[in-house]
Formats: structure tokens, C-alpha cells, sequence
């Protein structure tokens, strides 16, 4: 219909649905001259090192927002899951296995016990009508509790070594024109130039992120999420298994939160219980920068990664030109309200084309 | 409601109407159970200074869920009191400061802080109000972004650090009481009597703490303004249907804006509460998640997430019951973080009653 409109109106249209990224781009090119260290391969990095917190939180509440649903607890079950992989690799490094074997084995321990408060989520919100902003929240006062109990106020401590060399390291390191190697750093002198491409946590993040976004786009899963959440009596209607549904849902959600604790683990060697408090209004507003609506059946993870990385720029190029990061508070507000402004005056330039 | 109920009564006779009022007033019950269980576990829990301790403790969970109830019986929800509060709080505490600095007499500076504090948080609700109602921006998003922007201007007043240095007899007016008793020898009211020993001070009995007199008084207004104005009238209606209450002619989007900014107003007076019994100004901390437990407290004294449901008395049962629980657990040594677990489970209960016996609300 559009198409005959003329040709400026057009180009209009295109940017206005494309509005968050032509956002990211003004934003990072506004930071490229204030902060002179942004535009950098380093400086790129850090933005996804630090943004893969909010990467894996924003999936995770997007798949949950998209069936007309909200989970509070996402940032304590992420302290949780910190605390406990943390906890589990030191005793499995204690009873004598290499720490290779002990890090893998307690991360892998921590995503099953991990599905557990997705479980019981989804049980409140589906088969018990619990409202989903309750069952979440009292989600997060227990999985508080729970952390806050095992560590006893002193963080995790005493990991290998080598949980930091995973978790700060790079996937590609290379002196150019002479050396290049794989996870390892290689043994250069002093003052070599060496290029670290990559880190390791994003790449672990983003494998995850992918296929679940796959999931979500292309599979029978993906296409029943926006069905109970587009209408969820025709979803029931259809033939489809509405509560076992959400209960998976939120298995998947409370997954990406546990997978953001355990890499919380590797970054930064502890596990803390509130790891993940101030992240839950970071996730939120990613997903809603990226076009969901909170009413259910809008939503992609491709969109709310450009929301969190939207996010992540601004609070690595405020840092970077020394503003206090209070201003970032008032800046993401501002931006929430502002995208879902956009989104109420010109509804016909987000959701045509979809 | 009430005809519903009566149905049931008459076919079922005596011993349900017994077993209704009981599970009507779960909360309730479920307060009362709690006392008598952190009777016999704590020691000193059951007397008269712990239960006005509890009641001073927990004034400020009180407005915020009086503010929250306005809000949830409307159908909407707002997340952005405890940030309000923590606004008003370092704004009223800074300007008392620089008045107390400049040789203002102290009366002066408290109130005109206080005054400002509470006038400057009527704006954050007006916006999100409007927000909401004008542009049909959800609840959950137009308070969160409220919430965002209040959290960085506080944060950017107080520096991250809380004011201090304020007028002293601030926190004389928060923390005294009523009414100071000497047994056989004094009587006094809102201040100590004079003269008084060292060793008499642990004889002196106070009653009923200033802040009791103040959520009392504030409480009041509200629930009288829910219950028997058409103020409160129209709230039950835009909450319970809003294409009824725009069919019987109410204007819903100035009640709506009207709302919100009652009950940021409300989150600005808990702030300035805050400043008077704690002496400096509060800054909110990101733990302290005070707009999630004052929703807890409106939802386990009965209140609905959907609207159109919910009542002042119910959400001040629900707020003690909130407190009295940390303060018995921790009178009864047990660790404190088994608070927040506990909070989290009797929210599910509340819920989940709710839903098993809707008849019954």
C-alpha cells in the first residue's frame, strides 16, 4: 500500500522502522568523538564483554514477554546460579579432578538445577493461574534467600585458575604478521603489539543466543510462542498444549539466566547473590527497545539484541568520557519511554513488513 | 461480591459461613497465627516496645502500599515509589541541609524541605500518568522508565553518598512518642519528662509512637477517600471495567493521571517520613526492591493484578505481615535470609487461595 506513496515518504518508512538501530549508529558515532578510545577494536570488545549480562537476560525475558508474560526473577536466579556453579567447581576441584574437568562438570550440574525455578514458575503461572508478575517475584525472594544462604555474606572463593583464563580470555590472539593462536596466549615480549579478538564468554553467549533464536524464528516452538501469546484462546483452540508450553517457556528463560550466572562465574571468579539485581530493568527495556510489546505476540531476539547493545554502548561510552554512570539511569528511562512513544504514534511503521 | 456470597451461605448453612469468614480474612488469620508462633519462639518478641518498634518500622511500607493500592485497583501498577522516595528523601534532606548550614531556624528549614521534597514528587506521577493515559503507554513501562530517570536524578543529587548533617530536632519529631510515662511519678506528653535520671530512662514507658500517629492519620484519609467518595468509587470502576466507567460518563484519563499522581505523592511523603526517623537523607539502594514488596503486601491483603479489587485495609495487614515476619524471624534467630524466602512464599499462597476459591473474595 505504501508503495505508492511517494519515494520520500518511502525512505522515511525505512528509517523509522529501523529506528533502534539508526539509534545505535548515531549513538556510537556520537561517542566516537567524545570518547577517543571507543572506536577501537578494543573498545567494540568491551562493549560485548560487558553487554553479555544483559545479551542473555534480554533472550531470556524476550521469549517470556512474547507469550504476554513477565519473569522478575531472571537477575537472582543468575546470583544464584553464580553462587552455585562457583561452589560446585570448588568442591570438584577439592575431591582431586583436574580443574578443567571440575569447571565443566559444575556448570553443567548448575544449568540442571537452574531449570528448576523456571519449573516451578512455569507450574505457578500455568496450571495454578498465578499472575506471572507474582510468581516471578516470589521467584526472586526465594532464589535471594536460597544464595544468600549458601554463601552466608562471604562471596565464593578459592576457583582454579583456570576459570579465569576461560572466562577474561580471547578466542583468537595474533601478533600481526607473525603469530596467531587460538585460546592460548602466546609468549611474546614486552611491548609486541598483540591483537586479542573476540572473548570467549560472548562467543559461548552468542552460540547459545543463536540457537535459540533459530528456535524461535524457524521451529514448531518458535511459531506456538506467538500463538499463546498473540491469543492464547485460539492457541488452545488450535490443538495446542498451552500450559506445558509456558512451563517450557519459562524453563528457557530461567536457562539463559542460569547460562548469564555461570559466565558471570568464569568473568569475574565469585559468585554473588545480587550479581543480577540492577540487570532486570536493563533486560526489560532491551526487549521493549527491540519492538515487543509487553501485551504479548510481538517480539524477535534479533531486536532485543540491538536493544541491549543500544544499552551496552551507552553505558561503556559514558564511562569512557568519565560522565558518572548515575546519568545512565536517567538515559535508559528516557529511552524506554521514548521507544514506546514511537511505537504508539507509528504503529504502521513497526509491525508492516514483519 | 456480597451477593455471591449470600448464595453460598444459604445453601450451605452455618459451619461454612464460619469457615468463609475465616478464609475471607486469611490474611488476617495468618498475622495472628504469626504473633502467637513468635510469642513462644522469641523472647521479648510479645510486648509493647516491639510491637510499636514493628508499627514505627514498618510506616513507610504502609504509604508505599497505600500508594500502590490506589494504583492496582485502577489496573495499573507502579514500579517507580521506591525511586520516588528515595527522591524525595535526598531532595528535602539536601535543601535542609543548606538551610540548617545558612543559621535558618530549624523548624523553618524542616518544613520548607519537607515541603518542597513533597511538591517536586507530585511531578514523576504526573508524567508517568500522563504517559499513561494520554499515549497509552503501559503501566510497567512508563513507571519502569520513571523509575530509571528518578534512581539517576537522586543519585546525581545525593552523589551516591547519604546527607547528612541535617536539623537535629528532626529526628526528636520522627522517632518520640505520644505519650512517656514514669510509673507512680510522671506523665508527659511528646517529650521526655524533665528532669529525668540516667537509670529511669530503662523504667520510662513510651506509648504510641509519633509514626503510628502519622500512618494513622494519613492511612485514614485514604482509605475514608477509597470507600466513601466518588473518588474512590470511580477508581473501583476504571479498574473493574474501563469501557464501563468511559460508558458512565467518568473521565478516565484525568483519573487515571490523577492516580498515579496521588501515589507518587504518596511515595514523596514516605521519603520525607524517611528523613524525619532516620535523620539524613536515604538514598534507594537498587536490594532494597521496595516497590516489589509494597505490591506484595497489596496483593496478600486481598488486592488483584487484574484491577477493580482490592482494599487500604487489606493492603496495611499485608504490609505488617511483611515486616512483622522479618522482625519475629529475627527475634526468633533465625538468619535473616530466610525472609525473603519467606515473603516469597506467602505471596504465592495468597495468590494461589485466591484462585482456588474465587467465590470466596
Amino acid at each position: 500500500m505504501e508503495r505508492s506513496n511517494n519515494r520520500g515518504k518511502g525512505f522515511l518508512m525505512f528509517l523509522g522502522r529501523r529506528w533502534a538501530l539508526m539509534f545505535l549508529v548515531l549513538e556510537s558515532l556520537v561517542f566516537s568523538f567524545t570518547a577517543p578510545a571507543f572506536f577501537s577494536v578494543k573498545g567494540i570488545q568491551i562493549v560485548l564483554f560487558f553487554g553479555t549480562t544483559i545479551f542473555l537476560l534480554g533472550t531470556a525475558e524476550t521469549f517470556v514477554i512474547i507469550t504476554g508474560g513477565i519473569d522478575l526473577s531472571v537477575g537472582f536466579i543468575m546470583g544464584f546460579a553464580s553462587i552455585v556453579s562457583a561452589k560446585l567447581t570448588v568442591i570438584f576441584t577439592r575431591m582431586g579432578l583436574p580443574p578443567g574437568v571440575g569447571i565443566l562438570l559444575g556448570i553443567l550440574i548448575t544449568w540442571m538445577i537452574g531449570l528448576i525455578p523456571g519449573y516451578v514458575n512455569g507450574t505457578l503461572v500455568a496450571r495454578l493461574n498465578v499472575p506471572p508478575f507474582i510468581a516471578t517475584f516470589s521467584m526472586l525472594g526465594i532464589t535471594h534467600g536460597i544464595s544468600e544462604l549458601l554463601i552466608r555474606g562471604v562471596p565464593a572463593k578459592n576457583l582454579p585458575y583456570l576459570a579465569n583464563a576461560i572466562g577474561n580470555g580471547y578466542f583468537i590472539y595474533s601478533v600481526p604478521g607473525e603469530i596467531v593462536s587460538l585460546f592460548k596466549k602466546p609468549i611474546i615480549q614486552r611491548g609486541v603489539l598483540l591483537y586479542e579478538i573476540i572473548p570467549n564468554v560472548v562467543v559461548i553467549a552468542f552460540v547459545f543466543i543463536l540457537v535459540f533464536a533459530f528456535i524461535l524464528k524457524r521451529s514448531k516452538f518458535g511459531q506456538h510462542t506467538y500463538a499463546v501469546g498473540g491469543n492464547i484462546d485460539a492457541a488452545i483452540r488450535a490443538g495446542i498444549n498451552v500450559k506445558a508450553h509456558l512451563i517450557k517457556i519459562y524453563m528457557v528463560s530461567s536457562f539463559f539466566a542460569t547460562l548469564s550466572g555461570t559466565i558471570y562465574m568464569l568473568q569475574y571468579i565469585t559468585g554473588k547473590a545480587d550479581a543480577g539485581a540492577p540487570f532486570l530493568l536493563d533486560a526489560i527495556v532491551s526487549v521493549v527497545i527491540g519492538g515487543a510489546s509487553l501485551y504479548g505476540g510481538i517480539g524477535t531476539v534479533g531486536g532485543t539484541i540491538l536493544g541491549c547493545l543500544i544499552l551496552s554502548v551507552l553505558e561503556t561510552g559514558l564511562r569512557m568520557m568519565g560522565v558518572p554512570t548515575f546519568d545512565k539511569y536517567i538515559a535508559v528511562g528516557i529511552i524506554l519511554i521514548f521507544a514506546v512513544l514511537v511505537d504508539q504514534f507509528f504503529p504502521e511503521l513497526i509491525h508492516k513488513g514483519d | 461480591m456480597p451477593s455471591n456470597g449470600s448464595m453460598i451461605l444459604d445453601s450451605k448453612g452455618r459451619g461454612s459461613k464460619l469457615l468463609m469468614t475465616a478464609a475471607k480474612n486469611w490474611a488476617l488469620l495468618f498475622l495472628f497465627l504469626l504473633v502467637a508462633v513468635f510469642s513462644i519462639t522469641g523472647k521479648g518478641f510479645f510486648s509493647l516496645t516491639n510491637f510499636q518498634n514493628i508499627i514505627h518500622l514498618s510506616t513507610i511500607f504502609l504509604l508505599l502500599s497505600a500508594a500502590e493500592t490506589y494504583v492496582i485497583i485502577a489496573g495499573g501498577i507502579d514500579l517507580s515509589v521506591g525511586f520516588v522516595m528515595g527522591l524525595s528523601s535526598v531532595l528535602s534532606a539536601k535543601i535542609m541541609q543548606i538551610l540548617h548550614a545558612s543559621a535558618l531556624p530549624e523548624p523553618a528549614s524542616m518544613l520548607i524541605g519537607g515541603v518542597v521534597g513533597l511538591t517536586v514528587c507530585i511531578i514523576p506521577g504526573l508524567i508517568s500518568g500522563t504517559l499513561i493515559a494520554r499515549f497509552n503507554v503501559p503501566p510497567f513501562i512508563a513507571t519502569l522508565g520513571m523509575w530509571g530517570v528518578t534512581n539517576g536524578i537522586t543519585l546525581r543529587i545525593c552523589q551516591g553518598f547519604p546527607i547528612s548533617f541535617l536539623p537535629s530536632k528532626l529526628v526528636g519529631l520522627g522517632n518520640g512518642y505520644l505519650l512517656y510515662i514514669l510509673p507512680g511519678r510522671a506523665v508527659s506528653f511528646f517529650h521526655k519528662p524533665f528532669g529525668i535520671q540516667g537509670s529511669q530512662i530503662r523504667e520510662l514507658v513510651r506509648i504510641f509512637p509519633n509514626s503510628l500517629l502519622f500512618s494513622f492519620f494519613v492511612l485514614f484519609i485514604l482509605w475514608y477517600i477509597l470507600k466513601h467518595t466518588k473518588f474512590g468509587q470511580h477508581t473501583y470502576a476504571v479498574g473493574g471495567s474501563m469501557d464501563a466507567a468511559i460508558r458512565a460518563g467518568i473521565d478516565v484519563r484525568r483519573h487515571l493521571i490523577l492516580t498515579y499522581t496521588l501515589s507518587s505523592f504518596l511515595a514523596g511523603l514516605a521519603g520525607v517520613f524517611n528523613v524525619f526517623q532516620t535523620g539524613i537523607g536515604n538514598f534507594t539502594p537498587f536490594s532494597a526492591m521496595y516497590e516489589l514488596f509494597a505490591i506484595a503486601g497489596v496483593v496478600i491483603g486481598g488486592a488483584s493484578l487484574m484491577g477493580g479489587k482490592g482494599s487500604i485495609l487489606g493492603a496495611c495487614v499485608g504490609a505488617v505481615m511483611i515486616r512483622l515476619l522479618e522482625n519475629g524471624l529475627s527475634i526468633s534467630g533465625v538468619e535473616p535470609f530466610f525472609r525473603f524466602v519467606a515473603v516469597g512464599l506467602i505471596l504465592i499462597l495468597a495468590v494461589v487461595i485466591d484462585q482456588m476459591f474465587p467465590e470466596l473474595f
